[in-house]
């Protein structure tokens, strides 16, 4: 059976640090506004008491991914194991996949002249490593998944601020943080 | 939604097994991490890969790893041979590629026609080597001695080869210096007095902890490594309780989060103490064998301190203060991390003695996994050979002169026969980082020449005479050591300086010799020497054995990171204090002679006067430590402009809403900036992260007094700063 990989966010670890987005920057020496990783302050009432929580996000590498429909010139690819490759030598810089996809991945680089977004760093899984967010995270609260072999029972696929997962079937998927007691003042 | 029934570690360790089902599995040990794939695909590339530390003023201290493709660096990343740093970065460290290559480095030595005027003027080494020997030399003959030269100098770099700074300005004669800490002092002094110095167990021990409590710590933003094993060990079982006035990072992924009154902390710690005495709670045979002045303090707490008062000092309800009492007493062993903002207060040196009462009655000194951790300096037992020189023969004066640097401006000002007429800067950005900035620029004003070494065009850099543009660790050799974990690294020069950088080292023999020429014998610091030669002669035999290396280039070639002796990893484990008595001092006499009250007691707490009745809160904001790092556009990228945390009950009196702009205000000054609305705050407190963000023109301490901690006389010189005692007023603006 063909793999089906997407990343596994651990929110209940996650200190919101950005680490792993600016690994990643560091890592494929990205222009200094483009983010192929980013984390998302998400509403302070989640799980009831409040508290800072972000979410980390990239490419959602989805079942049905928007971007590879919408491009004109055919530059998106979904690999056997569920990887969306966009390819930059074909990419004319239109800018239809980063209208089409309901997250907002696919940037355009103003210097190249052509979208970029996550590759899940495919390169690195191919010669047995981790994605570089992955392996950098300080807290391990990302990890690759094949969501054909398992798919966590203590996972969700949506939190707030993420897009409908029923447009494309996102491959991501988040686990929440469990409420901590609390003794305010206010 | 979550599934209880499936906890998220036997999912974790469900998913390794995992990753052999997709091909990972030799992740880590088929091939090397890093830059391979893209290296290799570079087959005329030449790859090398280098040791660096990061030097910053930081818990963590890292070993990093550079990889560095045709002489330009390609990718900084932790060292993995380092169990601390675990072969990550914080989101700070992940940056230094942009650090070095960022467009806004300095690159050659500047002169400025007009402070503050922005009409600078490029300079060659050499100028700004004369204009600044010229006015050494003319300020000694004027006034017979070389004190109205000051130094300030302090953290923005802990390369122990930095100290050459120091060590150049002795070489010249005596000199005023800076002296003290704004970081650490009243905690440093009250953890002296009790156990004769600060001394921390290895935070790779919170894993062996039961029970964690992080009393104004948030590692989340602060110490990210420490943060991994305190979730590893939440994840084992161990209890995480944070204690702290606001809901930090940390607080929020506390098991148990409990939500303190500032600058009463102390009052926590003596009610918790109370309950554990009368249940009979603590450890009396530790107390009997390894302390003095016990029955003293039980008198105190039994007369003075009952739970109701601690209940309402504190804000926290008497069921909470017995139950985590009781918890932590019963817990073996209970690990206690202070941070160093709970001790920015008019009483923090009083409440840290509070809090390692606590830590002592209950026995959790000097054992593994316990502790009260606040600060360490076990590992820096370097030569300092930089600092080694003297003065030359016929100086004037006979000591160095201090003035306060957590009080700069006004004692600047203040200094006489001689005054101050030369500032000379380094490692530090006053102006931006100091409370009072207007005050600073007035010391400013009265300067003859103020010189200041930076990477970047900061506050102080823009109202200095000459800028010397400095290198980063990536251009320069250098040894680091942490004040928190146990691990020495090393700093390899990766690459060429860009520019026209050079090190502090290199400025101080470049000067001397300078100095050297004009008037012969005018600056005992060597004129030339090889970095590597100096970083040399900074091991000796003990620290070689401490860390069973045989030199820097020894480390250099095994690994660039290695850990001390496991011996002195565990603070105070042979229970041998030092104290004047030997003994762990809940009376400390010693404490007596710098004027405070022999006991732990409850000292009061600053009261918000009446015109200003919000406390303004500055802690360490997560993309900056003070004002490096938050500026480079990687960052900027993320967050660009500073804001202030306000709580909804607060915002509505004033009818704030969530980004407006409004107008902080006290008698030292006031700002106006977006406000966040966010429960994180109480609504009797307003926050405002340190830190400078490109093209802003104020920062956090435009509102902060130099109002002093209660201690840091004792092992710093100087008291601190109550940073966190500032009280203010908001509008809409």
């Amino acid at each position: 059976m063909a793999k089906k990989l997407g990343f596994l966010v651990n929110i209940e670890r996650c200190i919101g640090c950005h680490a792993c987005e600016i690994s990643c920057k560091s890592f494929y020496q990205l222009e200094p506004n483009m983010r192929r990783r980013r984390v998302t302050e998400l509403p302070e009432e989640l799980v009831g008491t409040p508290v800072r929580a972000f979410v980390s996000t990239a490419c959602n590498h989805c079942d049905e991914p928007a971007c590879k429909k919408a491009c004109p010139v055919g530059a998106y690819t979904k690999r056997e194991d569920g990887i969306v490759v966009h390819d930059q030598n074909m990419c004319i810089g239109c800018q239809m996949c980063g209208k089409a996809c309901p997250y907002g991945v696919p940037q355009f680089n103003p210097v190249k002249k052509k979208m970029d977004k996550c590759s899940m760093c495919y390169d690195r899984l191919d010669v047995g490593q981790l994605p570089i967010c992955v392996e950098k995270c300080p807290l391990e609260a990302i990890q690759i998944v094949d969501y054909n072999e398992v798919e966590p029972s203590n996972s969700v696929s949506v939190v707030p601020t993420f897009a409908d997962p029923s447009i494309t079937h996102p491959t991501t998927h988040f686990i929440l943080p469990k409420p901590g007691k609390q003794t305010r003042r206010f | 939604m979550l599934n209880e029934t499936i906890s998220r570690r036997t999912f974790i360790k469900g998913s390794v097994s995992l990753s052999a089902l997709l091909g990972l599995g030799a992740a880590g040990t088929q091939a090397p991490k890093g830059l391979i794939p893209k290296a290799a695909a570079k087959t005329n590339g030449k790859v090398e890969q280098f040791y660096n530390a990061c030097p910053r003023n930081c818990y963590d201290t890292c070993s990093i790893l550079t990889t560095v493709e045709d002489g330009r660096i390609t990718f900084i990343t932790g060292n993995e041979k380092n169990t601390y740093t675990k072969g990550r970065l914080c989101v700070k460290g992940n940056t230094y590629p942009r650090v070095v290559y960022s467009p806004d480095r300095i690159k050659y030595p500047m002169r400025q026609k007009g402070r503050g005027s922005g009409n600078w003027e490029r300079i060659s080494w050499d100028e700004a080597y004369t204009i600044i020997a010229k006015k050494i030399l003319e300020i000694k003959k004027e006034y017979g001695s070389t004190l109205p030269i000051c130094l300030n100098k302090y953290s923005g770099n802990f390369n122990i080869l930095n100290y050459a700074t120091e060590g150049m300005l002795s070489s010249i004669g005596y000199t005023t210096r800076a002296q003290g800490t704004p970081c650490d002092p009243a905690g440093s002094d009250a953890q002296g007095f009790d156990m004769g110095v600060a001394y921390n167990n290895d935070p790779e021990q919170f894993l062996d902890a039961d029970y964690i409590i992080l009393w104004g710590a948030n590692p989340s933003w602060t110490s990210a490594h420490s943060m991994y094993f305190i979730e590893e060990a939440k994840e084992n079982g161990t209890k995480l309780v944070v204690i702290d006035p606001l809901i930090t990072q940390t607080a929020s992924k506390a098991d148990e989060y409990i939500q303190v009154k500032a600058s009463t902390d102390g009052a926590l710690a003596l009610g918790m103490i109370r309950y554990i005495l009368d249940n009979q709670l603590y450890d009396k045979e530790w107390v009997n064998q390894n302390s003095i002045g016990f029955n003293e303090f039980f008198a105190y707490v039994k007369k003075n301190i009952t739970l109701d008062w601690a209940a309402e000092k504190t804000g926290v309800p008497k069921p909470v203060i017995e139950r985590i009492a009781r918890e932590y007493a019963t817990a073996k062993p209970a690990n206690i991390w202070i941070g160093f903002g709970m001790q920015r207060h008019v009483n923090g040196g009083a409440m840290v003695r509070a809090i390692d009462a606590l830590a002592a009655i209950t026995g959790n000194i000097g054992k593994k996994g316990g502790g009260v951790n606040y600060i360490g300096g076990e590992t820096w037992g370097f030569n300092y050979h930089t600092m080694s020189f003297g003065a030359p023969e016929g100086s004037g004066g006979e000591e160095d002169r201090f003035v306060n640097m957590n009080n700069f401006g006004a004692q600047v000002l203040a200094a006489n026969e001689p005054p101050i007429k030369m500032m000379w800067i380094a490692c530090r950005n006053p102006l931006a980082q100091d409370p009072e900035p207007t005050v600073v620029k007035k010391a400013f004003d009265q300067m003859d020449l103020v010189v200041t070494a930076d990477l970047y065009m900061n506050q102080t850099v823009e109202y200095s005479d000459i800028v010397l543009p400095v290198t980063t660790p990536f251009e320069s050799v250098g040894i680091n050591v942490s004040y928190w974990h146990y691990w020495m690294n090393v700093n390899e020069q990766a690459i060429k300086p860009l520019y026209e950088t050079k090190s502090d080292l290199e400025i101080a023999m470049g000067l001397s010799k300078k100095l050297n020429q004009i008037e012969p014998g005018s600056c005992t610091f060597p004129v030339s020497g090889d970095p590597l030669e100096w970083v040399e002669k900074e091991l000796n035999n003990d620290i070689k054995a401490l860390f069973g290396v045989k030199s820097w280039d020894d480390l250099r070639k095994n690994g660039g990171t290695a850990k001390a002796n496991e011996s002195i990893t565990v603070a105070w484990n042979d229970l041998k204090f030092r104290t004047p008595s030997g003994k762990y001092e809940f009376y400390s006499k010693k404490a007596a002679q710098y004027g405070h009250h022999p006991l732990p007691v409850f000292t009061e707490e600053y009261k918000a006067p009446k015109e200003y009745p919000i406390r303004c809160m500055s802690p360490h904001w997560k993309f900056g430590i003070h004002s490096q790092f938050q500026h480079q556009d990687w960052l900027m990228a993320i967050q660009d402009h500073p804001f202030i945390e306000i709580h909804p009950d607060l915002a509505k009196t004033r009818s704030i809403k969530d980004g407006d702009i409004v107008k902080i205000i006290n008698e030292t000054g006031y700002m106006t900036l977006p406000a966040k609305i966010t429960k994180m705050v109480p609504a009797d407190t307003v926050v405002m992260y340190e830190g400078w963000w490109k093209g802003v023109n104020y920062t956090e301490n435009f509102t902060v007094k130099a109002l002093a901690e209660d201690m840091g006389e004792y092992k710093k010189g100087q008291r601190g700063i109550a940073f966190h005692d500032n009280f203010v007023n908001i509008e809409k603006a």
